[in-house]
């Protein structure tokens, strides 16, 4: 499904501050299956992350969404494959202050123009099956951890994409949410979406539901688990 | 003289122009030497990158080109109070040898920048950069005609002498006179001229609704809008002039943008050489109707320039009309004086 050729990213390239974050990586990440990229700090995972899911480009190399190239495509093409595509967990919920879970979670879907009413029937559904309806009126300061980690999740849903990109999603939960958070993959894998997830968290890598451990170290794939 | 304010505008606008221009050549030379959609090297890369830059760059100086005609006949007009004997821009661009070369290039390179940005507009449609080469290889082509541009009006604004006694338009474009290009097209007769020129924008017209609704004929099209802004640039000195001015000897295609005739040249100008670009930019994209990634998105824009160039040679022949309906000049023989 998604297919990574001879990836390299280096970051101020030809200033002495020059720092080479993936080195030659090539990958093939299956459908449907989820795939956890584990490894220290600074191994790379999250800068793959961000090629993968069209937040960056690479200095080198392609990548292939479903046989089509999509490195070399135009940004106005990559906003549109990245907000139809993929959807984003991130260590922090990242939601934005001052305004309701609900809004928060329909943000995505407003460049799409799919009508208020039904975006918001569908917003209140995916509040609903992670437990959270009753705070979709609530400031999203108002939620806890846990709370605000299962509306970003709703939000990277809103679109219904067919690839879920988590970055260290377990970093700022404890153990009871980590465990909850991973029956919600379980939940994405039964539906039959990619999941890709980065993180050095046990209870991630050695949990049944995952198919694939790509083992990163300095900026290289160091193997398989 | 170099000091007036529209003058530095000019010179600013065409030295940013040229420089920008440069600068773009330079990389488009290494687009055309090194593109390889295929490739995943590092050059490859930068280099698609490189184009968002470019591009964007160039839409802007472009767009500036398209400005600076106007520009440079404004100039022209206001600076006419400057020089003995000039009594319009017509004037103005006479005090040297460089006035009319640069207006001359001028026009040709509002005609090639349009043509540029059609094809660029084109390109940013397909997800593969479909046209690169080719607009890239347009730049180069363009490129030698602005920096010559840039060179020729620098040495006509930098070369102005006060002290130089010009013609006025009435002698420059007069029947009179028996050479030069103006007062030959000013010698055309009005009466068989209006005639060509009706029938020509008739033909345009129905060319251009026939391509848009049948999608048949995009070629003739194009080389009919060419040819239909040669005839309106010799209508306008041979009659159209005549019926502004109310005056049966007056053919200058200058003093229609001045105040006293409520600037109506600015109008028609604008409309034509719009009408043109988007006329012959049928044209230059018709080859590539069937690159894959540009499928059914450029035969929409394609149908978009149609209408525009039609629309902008409609209401064209519409002001144009008018003019001579409200006119107070009837001409019902030849003047010959």
């Amino acid at each position: 499904m998604i297919e990574l050729v001879n990836v390299r990213k280096v970051f101020n390239a030809g200033n002495p501050s020059e720092f080479s974050a993936l080195n030659s990586v090539n990958l093939n990440i299956a459908q449907n299956k989820v795939t956890v990229l584990k490894g220290p700090s600074g191994s790379g995972k999250t800068t793959l992350l961000s090629i993968v899911g069209c937040m960056s480009r690479p200095s080198a190399g392609r990548v292939k969404l479903n046989g089509r190239e999509i490195t070399s495509l135009p940004e106005r093409f990559l906003t549109d494959i990245r907000r139809k595509t993929f959807g984003f967990i991130f260590q922090q919920p990242n939601l934005i202050k001052g305004i309701s879970v609900l809004e928060n979670v329909m943000l995505p879907a407003y460049p799409l123009g799919e009508k208020r009413s039904s975006l918001k029937v569908k917003a209140m559904q995916g509040l609903a099956e992670l437990n959270i309806a009753s705070k979709a009126a609530s400031k999203v300061e108002w939620l806890s951890g846990g709370e605000a980690q299962r509306a970003s999740i709703v939000r990277a849903l809103i679109n219904n994409p067919s690839i879920i990109i988590a970055d260290e999603p377990t970093a700022h939960l404890d153990t009871k949410l980590s465990y909850r958070f991973m029956e919600i993959i379980e939940k994405f894998k039964s539906e039959g979406k990619t999941v890709i997830i980065t993180s050095h968290d046990p209870l991630v890598y050695d949990a049944a539901i995952v198919d694939r451990v790509v083992n990163f170290r300095d900026g290289q794939i160091e193997g398989e688990s | 003289m170099v000091l007036h304010p529209t003058v530095i505008a000019n010179l600013l606008a065409s030295y940013i122009s040229s420089f920008m221009v440069l600068y773009a050549t330079y990389y488009g030379a290494q687009i055309l030497r090194h593109w390889n959609i295929e490739s995943g090297d590092e050059l490859q890369l930068i280099l698609e990158r490189k184009t968002y830059l470019i591009s964007t760059v160039l839409s802007y100086v472009f767009g500036l080109q398209l400005l600076s005609l106007f520009l440079y006949i404004f100039t022209a007009d206001v600076l006419c109070p400057l020089f003995v004997g000039a009594m319009c821009a017509a004037g103005t661009l006479n005090v040297n040898g460089f006035g009319y070369p640069t207006l001359v290039l001028k026009v040709v390179n509002f005609i090639l920048a349009g043509l540029w940005l059609v094809l660029n507009h084109a390109d940013n449609q397909g997800y593969d950069y479909p046209l690169i080469k080719k607009k890239y290889l347009l730049l180069a082509f363009v490129a030698p005609f602005i920096v010559l541009e840039t060179i020729l009006q620098s040495a006509y604004f930098l070369g102005m002498e006060a002290n130089v006694i010009t013609s006025c338009c009435g002698s420059m474009f007069s029947e009179e006179k028996v050479s030069g290009l103006g007062s030959e097209i000013a010698s055309l007769p009005a009466q068989p001229m209006m005639w060509i020129f009706y029938v020509s924008m008739l033909c345009t017209l129905a060319c251009g609704f026939f391509f848009y609704f049948k999608n048949k004929g995009g070629y003739v099209y194009a080389a009919l809008s060419m040819l239909m802004f040669l005839v309106s640039l010799v209508s306008i000195v041979s009659f159209i002039s005549l019926y502004i001015y109310e005056l049966p000897t007056h053919h200058c295609p200058f003093c229609i943008i001045m105040e006293d005739y409520h600037y109506i040249g600015y109008l028609l100008y604008v409309l034509l050489f719009g009408a043109v670009v988007s006329g012959i930019g049928i044209g230059a994209l018709m080859p590539f109707r069937g690159i894959p990634s540009l499928e059914g998105i450029l035969s929409g824009f394609i149908r978009k320039l149609a209408l525009t160039s039609i629309i902008f040679y409609a209401a064209f022949a519409m002001f144009v009309t008018y003019e001579i309906l409200t006119s107070s000049l009837v001409i019902s023989y030849e003047v010959v004086y």
